[in-house]
């Protein structure tokens, strides 16, 4: 635990005379009213947050005792009476009695509120706790608070209740031991009942600190289930970059560091490249995690962007007749990054103060990455080659993307889409597309569009545009033969895995005869198909009399979040043309002279981390669709499901709609 | 527009040039809110932030200047529908006449325009405003009609 003189509610010995100390008594015990009254001010929420920031408050004092040099060992544990407990081996809070307050100085730390104390200029350094919400607004919180102190070759103990002290500070006698812990029991009438201490969100947070506190020893034990994790970094946020990149493909093996070092401003940035298409910037100030951002995130990105054109200016990389620019969004695509920034006097902005708002810093952060950034593709020419084309590959497919979707908008006119641009759309996803959402294989899902099966085993079936043929192949041994037909070669090789044939060709113009097929099959295509009106006929022709289409759909889940869904699904896929709903759906099925037409509904939790980085859609769409979702229309809201996680990640409920319908006669 | 002689007021604003302007100010101020607002999210996200303050401020300001035309426009009517509009059962009877010609005429109207000029991601995107514009003089509909039920018409 910090050091007394650094410490929320300690005074110095110049604290005010004795007659002010009654007065300040007073104010100070309302205090601690207050944050029971109102603890989301003091703790963000008394929801999940604000629990797990009880923890983290408590962990963050024993970093700090670390960040002093004087504490190597943090152990978080949570009992299975619902409590928890924080113990480090730093040198213990002080239990010296308090030259102003009269009472041991821990004592004084414990049930004094102070808010804010820790920011205050002039103290020692760069603190971590975010709130400085301090250990007596932690107390006030708790049923139940053990405090427990080994220092100066002594042991110390001290029970609170509602952050009131139930006894003096008891001496416990001589000890070899050092540090502090704190048992503590959230105050379960003021935080929501219905939530607990969650391991996996503690164990993200911890290992975050170990990384960017090498030579810390953090641990985690959960009693209630057996988990634990201990976390030790000696790499720190190299290491932590290693780890973010674990299994991506590196457009460069070593990362670049930049490293900074002043009195009032010290950071550490490392950055490498993949070969994704995503951005992954993690930021850090004073190890509070900035998951919006904020100035030093967006002088980084301004750096990057002014560094990597002057240098391919200098070098003549760009082609100057057509005034090319490498833009932001293209240079960061595919960046792995994390900055942490140390710095006095952080300002915060939002209710979960995730976003760090300094304007200084933004400059100065730019200022340094950009001449130091110069300076090492100056000095790594090969490394520098890679960077500029990287970023220009990038510019130039959104160039072409943007050209491709203007032609098929003419072509759709005339009813014929061109191979190329088709092939644009289908067949870039053979890179990756198979593995890039669970839906893809989802058995459930899959077993969904099996149960609308209605013909004997010797139906021959045609899964049209097949992709890799997961969903034609769900059908086996319940249909004769299984026969697929996709425009791209590499779905074709994949889908010939699974299907007993694969045809080359156009669910525009189908090369096959009528009435060919008792089945057909297709899943989450005909959104992307202008005029999908022929295609469907196109579909029942192949059918033979009494045959079954089977086909599913994300559909939203009525008029209201479809237009909200539409620029999200365009932002995703440019060259989608559909938002279907269910009756635009039936109508398409009935418009072809399909009958009989049934539908079942399956709902699926899926993360948009898992479609979001495609090659279809950009850095900016990408942006956008978290945009939508984080701004969502209370209308859409009120019937289409998702939800946000502290962290960011954004879970989305799909709507799959699953419809048979059948071609009249026998 | 096209709303009945019957039921449009009369006032001072009659004929005049003026009450063309203030129309079109208002369109103007209505249409710079949000494009700013959309501006302001790409600074955001380009990495410049105090663009993007920028941007927000005015749109704050733009949406203050459209409020400020339609203190006027409201002696001589909805400058959408011409209906009059001020108290709020006024203004739902003037939002209900505006959503419903959205979705039963002019939606629809550039759909089939979009069709012809061979665009069916923007016909599609239309069709869709045009469904959620028919949800909305639903939602309208119902509000008027509690509206009246609380006040005992």
């Amino acid at each position: 635990m910090p050091s007394m003189k650094n410490k929320p509610g300690m005074k110095s010995s110049e604290s005010p005379a004795p007659t002010i100390y009654d007065a300040s008594s007073i104010t100070v015990l309302s205090g601690l009213d207050a944050v029971r009254k109102n603890p989301g001010m003091y703790i963000g929420s008394t929801a999940i947050e604000g629990l797990h920031q009880m923890v983290y408050e408590l962990v963050d004092n024993a970093i700090d005792e670390a960040q002093a040099g004087e504490c190597t060992g943090i152990a978080v544990s949570l009992n299975p009476d619902g409590s928890c407990t924080v113990a480090d081996n730093g040198r213990g809070i002080p239990t010296e009695t308090h030259p102003s307050e009269g009472c041991p100085a821990c004592e004084v730390v414990l049930t004094r509120l102070h808010a804010g104390g820790k920011f205050k200029a002039g103290s020692y350094r760069l603190t971590t706790g975010l709130y400085g919400i301090g250990l007596s607004c932690l107390n006030a919180l708790s049923q139940t608070l053990v405090l427990e102190i080994w220092r100066n070759g002594r042991a110390y103990r001290q029970n609170y209740s509602c952050g009131v002290a139930m006894n003096e500070l008891e001496d416990l006698g001589t000890t070899e031991r050092r540090g502090t812990r704190i048992t503590f029991t959230p105050d379960f009438t003021i935080f929501d009942p219905r939530v607990a201490f969650d391991y996996q969100r503690l164990c993200k947070r911890l290992e975050e600190l170990a990384f960017l506190h090498p030579g810390v020893r953090i641990e985690i034990n959960d009693q209630r289930c057996g988990e634990s994790a201990s976390f030790l970094y000696d790499s720190g946020i190299p290491g932590f970059l290693k780890k973010l990149n674990a299994g991506a493909r590196t457009i460069h093996r070593e990362p670049l560091r930049i490293i900074h070092n002043e009195k009032d401003l010290q950071f550490e940035a490392v950055l490498q490249w993949t070969d994704s298409y995503g951005e992954n910037i993690s930021s850090y100030v004073n190890s509070i995690n900035t998951i919006h951002g904020g100035t030093h995130v967006a002088g980084l990105k301004t750096a990057l962007t002014g560094a990597i054109n002057a240098y391919a200016r200098e070098m003549k990389m760009l082609n100057r007749n057509r005034d090319e620019r490498i833009t932001t969004f293209d240079m960061l695509e595919g960046l792995t990054a994390v900055i942490s920034v140390w710095m006095t006097g952080p300002s915060f902005e939002g209710q979960t103060k995730t976003r760090v708002t300094n304007e200084g810093l933004g400059v100065r952060v730019e200022q340094v990455v950009h001449d130091r950034l110069l300076a090492i593709l100056h000095q790594d020419s090969k490394l520098a080659v890679l960077l500029v084309n990287r970023a220009l590959d990038a510019t130039r497919a959104r160039v072409a993307a943007r050209r491709a979707s203007d032609r098929v908008a003419y072509q759709a006119a005339d009813f014929t889409v061109s191979k190329e641009v088709y092939q644009k759309q289908f067949g870039i996803r053979s890179k990756n597309w198979h593995e890039s959402a669970t839906w893809i294989a989802h058995e459930e899902l899959l077993g969904e569009h099996v149960k609308h099966l209605a013909l004997d085993e010797k139906a021959r079936m045609l899964d049209v545009c097949c992709g890799s043929g997961v969903v034609g192949a769900s059908f086996k041994n319940k249909v004769g033969q299984m026969i697929g037909l996709d425009i791209t070669p590499e779905m074709i090789d994949l889908a010939r895995t699974r299907l007993d044939q694969v045809n080359q060709g156009t669910v525009y113009d189908l090369p096959f005869l009528d009435a060919s097929f008792a089945l057909v099959v297709n899943r989450e295509v005909l959104h992307l198909l202008p005029n999908p009106e022929r295609p469907v006929s196109e579909i029942y022709r192949v059918l033979k009399p009494g045959g079954q289409f089977i086909v599913g759909q994300i559909l939203p889940f009525g008029p209201e979040d479809a237009a909200w869904m539409y620029r999200i699904f365009k932002k995703k896929q440019p060259l989608i043309f559909n938002m279907f709903q269910e009756d635009d759906f039936r109508a398409l099925l009935l418009g072809a002279g399909f009958v009989d037409i049934e539908m079942s509904e399956y709902n699926l939790w899926e993360s948009i981390d898992l479609w979001i980085d495609t090659h279809e859609t950009t850095n900016l769409h990408r942006h956008e669709i978290r945009d939508l979702f984080y701004n969502a229309p209370q209308e859409a809201r009120n019937v289409h499901p998702f939800e946000i996680t502290p962290s960011g990640e954004i879970r989305d409920l799909w709507r799959w709609c699953i419809f048979s319908a059948r071609k009249p006669g026998k | 527009m096209n709303t009945p002689a019957d039921k449009r007021m009369n006032h001072e604003l009659e004929g005049l040039e003026t009450h063309r302007n203030l129309k079109q100010g208002f369109a103007s101020e209505a249409g710079t809110t949000s494009r700013y607002l959309y501006f302001a999210r790409i600074a955001d996200i380009e990495g410049s932030p105090e663009t993007a303050t920028i941007f927000r401020e005015l749109a704050e300001s733009s949406a203050c200047n459209g409020h400020g035309f339609l203190d006027f426009l409201k002696r001589a009517g909805d400058p959408e529908t011409d209906l009059p509009i001020g108290e709020t059962e006024r203004n739902l009877i003037a939002a209900i006449s505006a959503e419903t010609r959205e979705f039963s005429e002019i939606y629809p109207r550039m759909k089939e325009v979009a069709a012809l000029e061979g665009l069916p991601d923007i016909e599609n995107w239309l069709l869709t405003l045009g469904k959620l514009k028919k949800v909305h003089t639903d939602r309208l509909k119902g509000a008027l009609a509690q509206f009246n039920a609380l006040h005992e018409k």
